[in-house]
Formats: structure tokens, sequence, C-alpha cells
């Protein structure tokens, strides 16, 4: 049981045909990352590290190769099946916080619980999770519009675990932050990594890569472990 | 329960507000045009049928030749029922009523005001057979003569009064004299429409304007309307036996044929009013797509974090009902004082207007007009929902 890693990619390539030709976005990527692991990902712009995170977060599916996550194909699943896992194993934390502009920062909190059981929350979790992220009842009313990155990405944080997910997919969250606020979410980050999650994180900045336990660099879309 | 997507399209509707507001405007008068439409048409065909039924054991026989012209003292060149086929019709129709009529129009005199209408020669004895005097007496004298409600009251005539009769241009215009006014008939289906008429002796009649013995319309009024159509039928083969000569007709099925061009009428209007829908039905589509458009990213992140597309179809078609609902609550109130405005302008009398074959048409233009707007937005949804997560969360 254990031997068979939370996420599998073997062989994995990503292509885009274009007019201009095609472009290789993954060449031939096989990576394994297991249950409660901290993956930094590094490399230069363009060389393939939101691609592999789209992979991950089942946004995508590989051209050539498989992916296996929780124990499942990717490339097997049905459309709802995916999206399914995309409400019930990963939480997603972005660059740009991409909250729900037009609901509350509690209710963007409530809103993957109430795609996962079709009714609004009263078990009181969504207000939970977003007062351990530090918000009150006054400032979890307001909308995203009306709060700083770094609250809003605290927001997204809570969004992203209400779900209890296995995964956490993190493409630059720091990325739109000054240093002390990135340095602030990134202890959130080590703390859910302590409470078991599997993390996974893209960044360009090493000093930000040396909170996680290994560091994955890819190149043009090849894989250079550290 | 408390829907998170409807709650989102009534953001969303509330945030573009002006916008919403301007297409559910195409909505309201999509569903004000076919109510009203449709209400006026089932309100003619109602008034026209109470006004008519009331005549229905009535068979009518004229001339199957287009009567040309007849003048007081002229050449009378006119076909019409003659005396011999009047005499069949009688003896077939044994002991019902036979009304032989004289009709013409003419213009007339009262005082130093002119005027135009019809005038009917009948039997003295025929009259109350089927009109009823309402004020005065039926004709005695010579001279005397009975008008309709209309032209009592649209000239202030009473009894005693004189009416000069004939075209303006003769030399000498015969006078008769008013013993009676006629009770409102409307638009009656016996084809003798008196309420802007001069009804005279036949004698008086064909004195002044020939025709003797050629009448211009036959009327049977039958005892038992269910043997309407064997009496009828037995005229037929009486007086048409070698061909054609003469035109039967019976009330009811003229109502039919008038109720049936009504309908045709109600449809005709009501299709013209269902293209101001189809106008509406666009421009809910415009305000829709440019939701979507808008929307991309947000789109984006609703997909990536694990909504269903059919959550994100329900989303779009949500705002599209409540664009509908918006447009078809306004529409359905406007249209009870326009619809209520447009019948009383157009048929005289809102007698009708409550009726639930009327009134149905609110309800009915409500529910057409928010299902329209439904229907402008899946294309829209189904769009928003297909969206590539990862495209629509890269557009800015
Ligand atoms: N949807 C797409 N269509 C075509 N080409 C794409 C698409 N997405 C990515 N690419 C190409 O794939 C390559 C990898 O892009 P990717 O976004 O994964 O880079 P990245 O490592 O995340 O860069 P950055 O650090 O700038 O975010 C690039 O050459 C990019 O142009
Ligand atoms: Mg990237």
């Amino acid at each position: 049981m254990t031997d068979i890693p939370l996420i599998r990619l073997d062989d994995v390539s990503k292509v885009y045909h274009l007019e201009s030709g095609d472009v290789t976005a993954l060449d031939h990527v096989s990576l394994d990352i297991r249950e409660n692991d901290f993956v930094a990902i590094m490399g230069p712009s363009g060389s393939g590290k939101s691609t592999l995170m789209n992979q991950l977060g089942i946004l995508d599916v590989p051209t050539t190769g498989s992916l296996l996550i929780d124990n499942r194909d990717v490339a097997a699943m049905s459309t709802l099946e995916r999206t399914h896992m995309r409400r019930d194993v990963i939480g997603y934390i972005f660059q740009k916080f991409f909250l729900i502009p037009l609901l509350s920062a509690y209710e963007n909190v409530e809103y993957p619980l109430i795609l996962k059981h079709k009714q609004r929350d009263t078990t009181g979790r969504a207000r939970e999770i977003l007062q351990a992220m530090g918000f009150d009842e006054k400032l979890a009313a307001h909308r995203p519009s009306q709060l700083s990155g770094g609250q809003q990405q605290r927001v997204a944080i809570a969004r992203a675990l209400v779900n209890d997910p296995k995964i956490l997919l993190c493409d630059e969250p720091t990325g739109n932050l000054d240093r002390k606020t990135g340095l602030q979410i990134m202890d959130i980050l080590v703390g859910l990594h302590g409470k078991g999650k599997t993390v996974i994180l893209v960044t360009h900045d090493p000093k930000i890569a040396e909170y996680a336990k290994r560091t994955v660099v890819i190149e043009d879309g090849r894989v250079q472990e550290a | 329960m408390k829907d998170i997507f409807f709650e989102l399209s009534v953001r969303s509707v509330r945030l573009n507000f002006l916008r919403s507001l301007l297409a559910s405007i195409g909505i309201v008068i999509g569903v004000v045009a076919i109510s009203s439409m449709g209400m006026l048409g089932t309100n003619m065909q109602l008034s026209v049928k109470e006004q008519l039924s009331s005549n229905v054991n009535t068979i009518m026989i004229s001339s199957d030749v287009v009567r040309t012209t007849s003048s007081a003292g002229g050449p009378s060149t006119s076909q019409g029922v003659t005396k011999d086929q009047l005499n069949d019709i009688k003896n077939v129709a044994g002991t019902n009523t036979v009304i032989p009529i004289h009709r013409t129009n003419t213009e007339f005199t009262i005082g130093s005001r002119d005027g135009r209408g019809s005038m009917y020669g009948l039997d003295p004895d025929d009259i109350e057979k089927f009109l009823t005097v309402e004020n005065g007496t039926s004709i005695r004298g010579a001279n005397d003569a009975v008008i309709g409600s209309t032209i009592a009251s649209n000239f202030n005539l009473n009894i005693g009064s004189r009416i000069k009769v004939g075209e303006h241009d003769t030399d000498s215009r015969p006078t008769v004299r008013v013993s009676g006014i006629l009770q409102s008939r409307g638009f009656s289906a016996d084809g003798i429409n008196t309420d802007n008429a001069i009804i005279v002796s036949d004698e008086w009649y064909t004195d002044h304007f020939g025709d003797k013995d050629l009448y211009d319309q036959v009327n049977v009024i039958v005892e038992d309307v269910d043997t309407i159509s064997d009496v009828e039928a037995a005229i037929d083969e009486k007086v048409n036996r070698k061909k054609d000569v003469v035109r039967i007709m019976d009330a009811s099925s003229r109502l039919e044929s008038i109720s049936q061009t009504l309908g045709t009428i109600t449809t005709f209007i009501l299709a013209i009013g269902g293209i101001s829908l189809v106008v509406a039905a666009v421009s809910i589509f415009n305000v829709m797509m440019m939701s979507v458009n808008e929307r991309v990213q947000e789109i984006g992140i609703l997909l990536s974090i694990g909504t269903e597309k059919g959550e994100v179809r329900r989303m779009f078609l949500y705002e599209a009902l409540i664009l509908g609902i918006i447009g078809a609550v306004v529409g359905g109130i406007m249209t009870l004082v326009i619809g209520y405005s447009v019948v009383s302008a157009m048929i005289g009398s809102t007698a009708y207007f409550f009726r639930p074959e009327s009134i149905i048409y609110i309800p009915a233009g409500m529910v057409v007009g928010m299902v329209v707007c439904v229907i402008s937005g899946l294309y829209p949804a189904w769009r928003a929902s297909n969206m590539d997560p990862i495209d629509a969360l890269r557009s800015e």
C-alpha cells in the first residue's frame, strides 16, 4: 500500500499544437510524490512548471504517459470524475488568489463545501477554518476586492482546505505578495504540511524553496531533481 | 434552501443592474405586446359572438348576383329575390316566419344636417317580429318610419321628427315622420343592422326607390333552431333547383365564419406581438453573452476548484431566468393597464376583459416571456460551462 506514491508521473509529456509548430511543455517527465511530501518546483520562466501543476491539478491531461493520483489513472476518468477529484482531493492556491469576486470571504470558503454537499454549510467548518486564518466575523463579510493581498491569499488557503484535500497545489503563492506577507503565508503552508498535507509549491525564490523538504528543478520541460 | 448559484446570479444581475434592466425592457415590451394583442383578439371575438348569438335562428336568403345600383326614382337594374322565389320560400318555410326585406343606402337630411345610412323597407306587420320599438310606435301611417338608436341620438331625433330622404341632388326629396325609435341592436347576425338605419313600410320604399316585388334579402326565422339546417336544405332544394340563384346562409354559420376570421386576425396580431419577443430574445442573448465574456476568469475559477459543468450552466440559466422574471412581472402588470386601454379603445367595451379566456393571456404572456429568456440563455450558458478552465483562468 505505502509503496504506491500519492502522485506518480510516468513518462509524461505535454505537447501544445500551435500553428507555428509544436511546443513541448513537458518532455518525458517521471516523478513520484509521496503522501505528506513538501516539494518545491523551480525553474526558469517558460520551463513548464505551470504546465506540470495543471497536470497534477487535473485541469489538463498528459498528451502521452500516465499520471496516477491517489491511486487513480487521470486519463481514464470521466470529466465529472475529474471535477470531483478537483473538488475533494486537491486544494489550489494561486498566485493571483482567484477568489470569486461576487462572494464574501466567508462564502468563498463555504463554496467548496456547497459543491460537495449540495447545501449551505451548517457545520460551522467554513467559519472555523476562516477564523484559524485570522478572520473575524466582520472581516469575513468583506468581498475580495475589499481585502489586502495577504488577506485574500489566506481566504484562498482556507477555501483550499475546507474539503480537507490530501494535496495542496500552490503555483507561486507568494508571487503577488511582499516579502513579509509571503513569509507569513509560507508559515501557514509549513504548518499544514506538519498536519499531514502533501504540499507542492512552485516558486522562483530559493529562500521560499528552502521551506520544502525537496526541490525539483525543471528546465525546458525536463526534470532535473536537485 | 438558498442555492449558491442562484445567489451568484442575483448578484451578477445586481452588479450590472442597468444593463440587465435594459435587456428586460425588451421582454416587458414583448410580454405586453403578445398579451394585449391576444386579449384584444379574444375580446373582439367574445363581443362579436355575444352580439351574433342572439339571432342564430335566422336564415338569410339573398340574390346570388351582386347588386348594382338603386336610387330614388332612378331605373332599377338590380337583381334580387323575386316574388316567385319569395313564394317558393314561403311554401317551404311553412309556419316559420318569412320576412322579405328591401334595403339600400341613402342620404338624408334632418333640419339642416345631412347624414347617410341604411334604409330598410319592411312590411309594417313584420317589424315587431324581430325588432323592438323602444320609444313610440311601429309604422302606422304611410309616411311613418322607425329609426335606429344611433341615428336617433346622433341627430337628436324624437317621435314626430321629420327626415328628408334621398340623394341630395334630387329635386323633390320625400319626407318621413319618426313614429318610433328602436332598441340598440349592435352588429347583428341576421344581417339587419338597424342602429344607423331608417325603416319605412315596404310600400313607401317601393314607391320611392322602385324594386317592387324584388327583395334584397329574405329572412326566415325558424321556430325551432334545431330544424334550421332542414329548412335551409328545403329552401335550397326548391329555389336553387336548376342553378344557384339565391345564396342561403344562416346566422350560426355566419357566426362561425366570422369567428374563424377573427381567430385568424387574432393569430396574426399575436404573431406581430411575437416579433417583439424575437427582438427581446436577441437583446437577452446579447446581455447573457456579455455576462459570460466578462466573467471568463470567474468561470475559470469556478471550474478549476471543482464546480460541475451543469452547475455553471445552471448559474447562467438562472441569470437569464431572473431577467425573464423581472421582464415578465413588469410586463404582466403593464398589460393590465395597457391591455385594458387597448381593449377599451378598440372594442369600446371591457365587459369581457376579465373573462378567463381573455385574462389568461397575461400569465400566458409572462410564461412565454420567461421561456424566451431561458432559451436565449441556453447557448451562453452552454458556452460558459464548456470553457477550458486553464484558458479561462489565464484570461484577464
Ligand atoms: N495553453 C498553451 N498553449 C500553447 N503553449 C503553451 C500553453 N501553456 C503553456 N504553453 C507553453 O508551454 C511552455 C511552458 O509554459 P508554463 O506556463 O508551464 O511555464 P512556467 O514554467 O510556468 O513559466 P512561468 O515561470 O513564467 O510561469 C511555454 O513555452 C509556454 O509558451
Ligand atoms: Mg507559471
